[in-house]
């Protein structure tokens, strides 16, 4: 019965965070509000902490509701970091639009916890579960700025796809218990290889969780809410919302696809192969189109789904493929490079009047030469350009697929990447070789503010991304071993 | 060493800022002490073995079977020094001629020596790769930020066109590199001495040879990928132009040399004579292009088409003579093209043009620049006894003895490069002095002397005693040719014989 607790005494320990945020948020004065990102910051640490010293175990519980194994602790770690990040990134952009609640916090700790929770899951209902805190809480986050009626649109949009998606995730779960009587991953996996199954069910259950989650991870050609989210959102719950969602989703699919559907491969690969390239295709070239720069990260992180998704076709081709710890390398390294990316947005919006166009970044590397620098950094990472992050991870990634036999993919893979690097060189072109418009230049006049733990924040995202470039073992490491035995499978 | 230039550079950013004479000397020191630790390499090493000298292997990504393991053996000794002596001499030479966040400028090019300096040593192929694209960084703000009008245009292809050909390169590589494991459940192998000793099928060795050379290929450049290469030069700063052309440019020679032809030697045989026939349509097109340019640089970039057309042709003839003649058009071509791209630019720094037409007349106010031209444009046009005709003999040799109706078109080019360059000089040199204001300019200062002499001195050096050199890099192009000899035994004869009746119809 003590392990029941340990698994969960993270989440716990977040959960208690939240409650006790939203409790006292209203005794306390405004000037003082600031103490809740830190508040929050402590409790993922202590999470993390509590995560880190459960890595040795290996067990299921609440009756084979939740794994704890490395690959959850993985995820876990990583989630959390997420969560640390997003709160870094948040405060000053907070306080200046009066927003500072400790709601905010509450949401986004307990948004992680929904993410933990579809993570560890190896049973539907308690993934759905999670699917559904997550998804409650990011839906209320994307509109935390009620007054802007942007904001107010993106929380409904987001609400009416996310809400259709997890329908549409459930009438696929519900073929899956239909098939097999079991709710569990396990159970499933071992009633579809044995059979006798109806092999047209498993091929609509099939179609709605691929539909279902390419909505989730907007992929196309469910992914037309995502640049409307991300734009409209605030921006650093834009950072949160493009990166968290897509690691737990990644969490779940490599189960779903391993566990449960591992001895159909034949049937799903086509179609998610389908699903991949229209997705980089989606991705690459309407980022071509976009001078709002929230949109083009927005499309960017589109065209990451579809490289992810690719490993996953690579996961399942054969036992020995490292697709799946491909996957884990790059939610890694994206999330440091993605998030840095909405922080260096963050920061502008927090100096001056920036709107998030292409055009305002004229001249920054003469503005704002440190914020110049990494978003540099980012954008070069993005791309997949040496010793960065993202260059290992996009090389790792595509390895998988070259070794799972799938080499003309990985062709079309990188020649996506290369039209990709057009629309992130365009931002270092934009801030490095154009001088600004004389009205712009005037508007973007730095404030004068200064936050630290926006300056943190972005500090931390540019060490994982260059360390990671340039000494990725101890990830790489992690990754591989997390895969190596996931329970359940 | 390969580090030192960016620890002079990190330096420079993080302690001098504002103080422009202080990072200025720091850069110059740094510099000069790679060439001289360069020169150190260049004297303790073995002439007398092919294999790889100073080596250093450090485990880097243990899991994926990459390891940090810098070697070199002749050609890149050869290489590397030309690349240190060059990043020395761009540096006094472009003292006073940025304006702007000059100190970015020094940093961006200590940067990129890095990456040149890694992509010569690495054993490794990611490694290799890793340094191959990190030169593409520095590169790309040197033109995108402090280079002519359509500087953004030209950055950026030069980025994609470059980009589109390694990234089928990294595809090849990943390949390679899973197929050549021992058992499924062995890490990758990187290592070239390993990969070395792997057979790959033909199929797969065609389409890597194919995806390595087409990346190579566009770095040299080749007919018809060598689009990038005119706009990339005409928008880039001279000191990028000199290191464009000097040093980027022979990346893809050593590429082809290094990778290309001993991993896949079955493909590589069979891919020679459509190589060369494309080898020398550069060599000629490229000349025929330099003909009717009306700007100084294009013109220069273009002869370096051509030029390096003589690299692939006598690599590709892959007989000793033919690859040694190759690898020293590289360093000659690195020297000459260098230094032609210096005078443009002190030129322009004067005249503030580059269009011939508005040039003629310089030799009377500007004598010492006038001089400096002549010297290397004899020298590039391949005048006996200085470097530019070694290598384009040897090379022709090389060809010569693979397909005699080949060299003999080939050596059409060297008569178009007399022309265009010759005609260039008149045009800009001899006549009458257009303008009387140039009277009131000042000729070559010393700095700018200073930077051009040691060029000139080894383009003397190579073209009077090549053995100096040829002996350097003989040992390692013996081993390459021995190794593709039974290949191209297979290949070769049928493939002459073929041209040979083509060569007889026509």
């Amino acid at each position: 019965m003590q392990h029941d607790v340990v698994a969960i005494v993270p989440e716990l320990m977040l959960i208690a965070t939240a409650l006790l945020m939203m409790l006292i948020d209203p005794w306390v004065p405004r000037k003082e509000r600031r103490g809740f990102s830190w508040l929050g910051i402590l409790a993922c640490a202590t999470a993390a902490v509590s995560t880190w010293l459960s890595r040795g175990e290996q067990f299921t519980t609440f009756s084979h509701g939740i794994a704890l194994d490395k690959f959850t602790v993985f995820f876990k770690l990583l989630l959390l970091a997420v969560a640390v990040l997003a709160m870094l990134l948040s405060e000053q952009h907070l306080e200046l639009k009066g927003r500072l609640l400790g709601d905010y916090y509450a949401l986004i700790l307990l948004a992680t916890v929904g993410l933990m929770v579809m993570a560890e899951s190896i049973d539907l209902v308690t993934f759905f579960v999670g699917l559904e805190l997550m998804s409650l809480a990011s839906y209320v986050l994307a509109g935390f700025f009620r007054r802007n009626s942007r904001s107010i649109e993106a929380s409904l949009k987001y609400f009416l796809t996310g809400s259709f998606a997890s329908g549409i995730v459930l009438f696929g779960m519900a073929l899956l218990y239909g098939v097999s009587g079991s709710t569990n991953y396990e159970e499933i996996g071992t009633a579809i290889r044995i059979g006798p199954v109806d092999g047209h069910v498993i091929v609509i259950a099939i179609v709605l969780l691929i539909g279902g989650f390419a909505f989730k991870v907007a992929a196309a050609p469910f992914h037309s809410w995502a640049p409307d989210v991300y734009q409209g959102a605030p921006t650093p719950v834009a950072a949160f919302l493009s990166v968290g969602p897509k690691i737990g989703a990644f969490a779940v699919i490599i189960k779903f696809f391993t566990i449960i559907l591992g001895s159909e491969h034949a049937r799903w690969a086509p179609l998610l192969i389908a699903v991949a390239i229209a997705t980089m295709l989606t991705g690459a070239t309407m980022a071509l189109l976009q001078r709002d720069l929230k949109r083009m990260l927005a499309f960017s992180s589109i065209a990451h789904v579809g490289y992810l998704l690719l490993a996953v076709v690579a996961m399942g081709e054969n036992i020995n493929s490292f697709g799946d710890s491909s996957i884990l390398f790059y939610l890694a390294a994206y999330a440091a490079m993605n998030m840095g990316a909405f922080g260096v947005l963050v920061f502008l919006a927090n100096s001056g009047k920036f709107g998030d166009s292409l055009d305002e970044m004229a001249g920054l590397g003469r503005r704002y030469p440190g914020a110049a620098g990494v978003m540099t950094v980012f954008m070069f990472s993005l791309a997949g350009i040496p010793p960065t992050a993202g260059f290992l991870a996009k090389f790792y990634l595509f390895a998988a697929v070259v070794d799972a036999g799938l080499a003309w993919l990985a062709v079309v893979g990188v020649l996506f990447s290369v039209v990709s690097a057009f629309y992130y060189l365009r931002v270092i072109v934009y801030m490095y070789m154009r001088e600004p418009e004389a009205e712009t230049a005037a508007a973007m006049e730095p404030t004068g503010k200064r936050s630290w733990d926006l300056t943190l924040g972005l500090g931390l995202a540019t060490a994982v991304v260059v360390v990671m470039g340039i000494l990725p073992g101890p990830v790489l490491t992690a990754a591989q071993d997390a895969v190596a035995k996931i329970l359940g499978s | 060493m390969t580090f030192l230039p960016t620890l002079g550079a990190l330096v420079m950013l993080v302690l001098m800022r504002g103080r422009p004479l202080l990072y200025k000397y720091t850069a110059l020191a740094t510099t000069a002490a790679v060439f001289v630790l360069s020169l150190v390499m260049v004297f303790k090493f073995n002439q007398n073995t092919a294999s790889f000298q100073f080596i250093e292997k450090v485990n880097w990504i243990p899991r994926l079977g990459s390891s940090y393991h810098m070697g070199v053996d002749g050609i890149s000794v050869l290489l590397i020094l030309l690349t240190t002596l060059l990043s020395l001499v761009i540096i006094p030479a472009s003292w006073n001629y940025i304006k702007d966040r000059e100190l970015s400028f020094f940093a961006a090019f200590l940067f990129l020596e890095t990456g040149m300096i890694g992509t010569f040593c690495a054993r490794d192929l990611l490694l290799f790769y890793v340094f191959w694209e990190l030169m593409l960084i520095p590169m790309y703000f040197i033109i995108g930020v402090w280079g002519g009008p359509r500087r953004i245009y030209a950055a950026l292809k030069f980025f994609l066109f470059t980009m589109a050909g390694s990234v089928l390169m990294l595809v090849a590589i990943v390949a390679i590199a899973y197929l050549a494991r021992p058992n499924h459940f062995a890490a990758p192998v990187f290592d070239l001495d390993q990969l070395q000793n792997a057979v790959f099928s033909f199929p797969v060795q065609l389409a890597a040879f194919l995806a390595f050379f087409i990346a190579f290929a566009i770095k040299v450049p080749m007919w018809p990928v060598h689009t990038w290469l005119p706009d990339a030069h005409v928008e880039a700063p001279t000191a990028g132009s000199v290191i464009l052309a000097g040093v980027l440019l022979k990346m893809g020679g050593y590429g082809i040399i290094r990778f290309c032809i001993p991993l896949f030697p079955d493909a590589a045989a069979a891919a020679v004579p459509y190589i060369l026939i494309l080898s020398i349509i550069a060599i000629i097109y490229g000349a025929l292009l330099s003909l009717v340019q009306k700007d100084l640089k294009k013109l220069v970039a273009y002869s370096s088409v051509s030029h390096m057309g003589f690299v692939t042709g006598g690599i590709f003839a892959l007989n000793i003579i033919g690859v040694e003649g190759g690898v020293l058009v590289m360093f000659s071509h690195g020297l000459l093209t260098g230094s032609l791209f210096l005078l443009v630019g002190f030129a322009y720094e004067r005249l503030h043009t580059r269009e011939i037409s508005a040039m003629g007349g310089l030799a009377s106010p500007f004598p010492v620049l006038a001089s400096f031209l002549l010297f290397f444009t004899l020298a590039s046009l391949g005048l006996p006894g200085l470097s530019g005709f070694v290598g384009e003999f040897l090379s022709l040799l090389g060809l010569f003895s693979y397909n005699k109706a080949m060299a003999v078109i080939a050596a059409g080019g060297i008569i178009l490069a007399a022309a265009y360059l010759l005609w260039m000089y008149l045009r800009t040199m001899f006549t009458e002095t257009r303008d009387e204001k140039w009277f009131k300019l000042s000729d070559l200062n010393l700095r700018e002397i200073s930077a051009l002499v040691p060029l000139g001195a080894l383009a003397v050096w190579v073209g009077v005693y090549p053995a100096t050199f040829l002996n350097i890099i003989n040992p390692s192009v013996t081993r390459l040719v021995h190794q593709m000899a039974p290949y191209m035994a297979q290949h070769g004869n049928f493939l002459t014989r073929f041209l040979a009746a083509l060569g007889g119809r026509l």
